[in-house]
């Protein structure tokens, strides 16, 4: 048993690559390479741009913002353009609704804003000679819009039959050239070529790209139509607390941390926003179970939440990804909602809720002597 | 609720979405629901086989249903833009349950009839010769957009209405077939379909990347971590809250 085993030198040369990290090159003589470090390890990367030269042709991407962004729904049709254009064909976004970010990260080449389709104006006649117009100006391969019920959905069908032109709605799955869509009430998948109009259905595209778009601004659509057949008599807002959790554009919910339900639910009323709990605060019979938010409570899709005293479980991230604003209050700083929190507070949640219950108060107040004034 | 109004209920033959078992459709039992509501004298069309899922239609209070032959394949656009045409009110279902689904019909009939058409509707008033429509958006908004008549309505899945199934009525009403026209070969579909087992694939970018920048990018948290307000007074804290919500226009004070 005296075989002589072959062991690998600890100290054998290597060298430091940017990242940080050692290679080890077999036979090199190695040493430490001092100007490879200068780099910083894990340096967000500067993304290369998808487009190359002056465009020769062009994929138009159209949807509505709300509040000056738009949603991961139309972030994803921008996505699925920009995957699907050529290197030399362009991707026009088209955005009724005033924009308030920067569409590059999302792969938009050519930006048109039209703040002037305000927010949740009914005027389908105008849009769509909006959308026409830069339809006959750029001539696009296809357009992509998000099949949603904020007006995309509604327009692009009226674009495909006013152009007379081939659609496919709900999309699937999306391949160069190829869509796919469920037929019979989702018992069929059928597949085609792609048509010239294709109104996605959520979460089919991945929107992390290796690139960025050239996110230029362009002259929006200036064509007016008079006042056509459809007359808007506006909006009606139902209050907060009398919509189902998945409806609700503000919520305010509770965890473990807050100890005093009716101040919880004064500053939920003050937002008029609804009232949402994690599984610790419904176990504990403090909310009834349909206000359980996370994986096995309710999925929201809420502008704002508002997360009080919540430590921010997996399991209650899951019910809240499509939420677009976070904020938590929460007397430890390291809790794991401060890393998905677009605003921190750290602090005691009784505190805080007493205080914001008081600014809202001197303001309603300041308000109110404004206009006695 | 005038006497005179002509209104017309799109029908199509729904699907159980667990068993598959033919069934009226739920959206398009809706717009018969509120067809009645607005007119005790509706006619209730459908394009296609005198399927006996249609039989559920006289159910929820149909006193007939009027099915319009079409051979299979072949587009219901014709036969009905060419039965409802002067008809002051046509509502349908948003969607359809059967077929494609894609929820065009209503478009494309209100283009071939040259009517305004309104879609995502819950509840419809007529007032004289204009109808008054309460359309759904999400995130608890309602949206109120009147037009003249004669129109084009396709109903929310969400509309609140309540439609009662009586046998009674499946008994006593009956479903009337036009004679089958001259077919028309229909063009060939440009659509395969297949059995849906297999999941969709989401559209992403290639994978480009070496190992170590792979594993980096799958242990990389998507999410930021915002700002992290940690001093100041509870006061300061509370106003901070408000100041990011005024930035980010969520708040309307
Ligand atoms: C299979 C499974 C499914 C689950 N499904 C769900 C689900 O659907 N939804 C869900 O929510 N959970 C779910 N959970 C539970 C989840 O894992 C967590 O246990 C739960 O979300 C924690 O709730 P919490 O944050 O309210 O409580 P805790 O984890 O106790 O956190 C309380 C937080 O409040 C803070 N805090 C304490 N006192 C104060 C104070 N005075 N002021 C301010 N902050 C304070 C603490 O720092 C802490 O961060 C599930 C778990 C499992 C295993
Ligand atoms: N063959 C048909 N006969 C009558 N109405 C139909 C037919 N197909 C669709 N519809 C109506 O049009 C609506 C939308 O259908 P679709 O565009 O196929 O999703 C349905 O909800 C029905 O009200």
């Amino acid at each position: 048993m005296n075989q002589e085993r072959k062991r690998l030198d600890p100290r054998r040369p290597f060298v430091l690559n940017p990242a940080g990290l050692r290679r080890i090159t077999l036979g090199a003589t190695g040493g430490f390479d001092a100007s490879l470090l200068t780099a910083p390890a894990h340096a967000p990367a500067v993304k290369p741009p998808r487009l190359q030269g002056d465009p020769a042709g062009y994929l138009l991407v159209a949807a509505h913002s709300l509040r000056g962004v738009l949603d991961a729904h139309a972030h994803q049709a921008i996505a699925a353009a920009a995957l699907l254009a050529s290197p030399q064909q362009a991707v026009i976004v088209l955005v009724f609704g005033g924009l308030d970010e920067d569409l590059r990260a999302h792969g938009a080449d050519l930006v048109a804003v039209l703040p002037a389709a305000g927010e949740q104006d009914f005027a389908p006649e105008q849009e769509l000679a909006w959308l026409c117009e830069f339809v006959t100006r750029y001539a696009p391969a296809h357009v992509f819009m998000p099949d949603n019920e904020i007006g995309d959905g509604d327009l692009g069908r009226r674009l495909a039959v006013h152009l007379e032109a081939e659609i496919a709605t709900h999309v699937v799955e999306l391949k160069p050239g190829a869509v796919a869509m469920y037929w019979q009430g989702g018992a069929q998948l059928a597949r085609g070529a792609m048509p010239p109009v294709v109104l996605l259905a959520p979460d089919v595209v991945e929107t992390s790209l290796p690139f960025r778009g050239a996110g230029e601004t362009l002259a929006p659509p200036a064509i007016q139509v008079p006042p056509g057949r459809y007359q808007n008599r506006g909006l009606r807002e139902i209050a907060a607390s009398a919509l189902a959790l998945e409806e609700a554009d503000f919520i305010v919910a509770a965890g473990n941390g807050v100890a005093d339900i009716p101040t919880l639910e004064a500053v939920a009323a003050a937002f008029g926003a609804a009232v949402g709990a994690s599984r610790v605060a419904v176990d504990e019979g403090k909310f009834p179970r349909d206000k359980q938010i996370g994986a096995t409570g309710k999925t929201v899709s809420a502008s704002t939440y508002l997360a009080v005293g919540i430590s921010g479980a997996v399991q209650h991230l899951q019910g809240i990804k499509a939420c677009r604003h976070v904020i938590a209050i929460n007397s430890d700083a390291s809790a794991p909602i401060t890393k998905r929190a677009d605003l921190s507070i750290v602090g005691d949640a009784q505190e805080v809720m007493t205080a914001l219950l008081a600014e809202l108060a001197r303001r309603n107040w300041a308000d109110t002597a404004r206009e006695s004034v | 609720m005038s006497p005179q109004l002509k209104i017309a209920a799109l029908v199509s033959v729904g699907r159980n979405p667990a068993s598959g078992a033919p069934r009226a459709a739920r959206n398009d039992v809706l717009a018969l629901d509120a067809a009645l509501a607005l007119a005790p004298q509706v006619s209730v069309l459908h394009a296609g086989d005198a399927a006996p899922a249609l039989h559920d239609y006289l159910a929820y209070g149909a006193a007939s249903v009027e099915v319009l032959p079409l051979p299979p394949e072949a587009d219901a656009l014709a036969p009905l833009a060419a039965r409802v045409a002067g008809y002051d009110l046509i509502l349908c279902g948003q969607r359809a349950e059967a077929g494609q689904g894609s929820g065009t019909l209503p478009y494309r009939l209100a283009k071939a009839l040259n009517l305004p058409v309104v879609s995502a509707a819950l509840e419809l008033t007529v007032l004289g010769d204009a109808v008054e429509i309460v359309q759904f958006l999400p995130k608890g908004q309602r949206r109120v957009v009147r037009v003249s008549l004669p129109a084009v309505i396709a109903l929310h899945p969400l509309a609140p209405r309540a439609p009662r199934y009586v046998y009674a009525s499946l008994r006593a009403g009956c479903v009337r077939s036009a004679p089958a026209p001259l077919a028309p070969p229909s063009p060939p579909s440009p659509w395969r379909s297949e059995p849906a087992v297999k999941k969709p694939q989401k559209l992403k970018a290639p994978e480009t990347r070496q190992g170590h920048a792979r594993m980096l990018g799958a242990i990389a948290t998507e999410s930021k971590g915002g700002a992290l307000v940690r001093e100041g007074a509870a006061a300061e804290k509370a106003r901070a809250i408000l100041d990011y919500l005024r930035a980010n226009r969520l708040i309307g004070f």
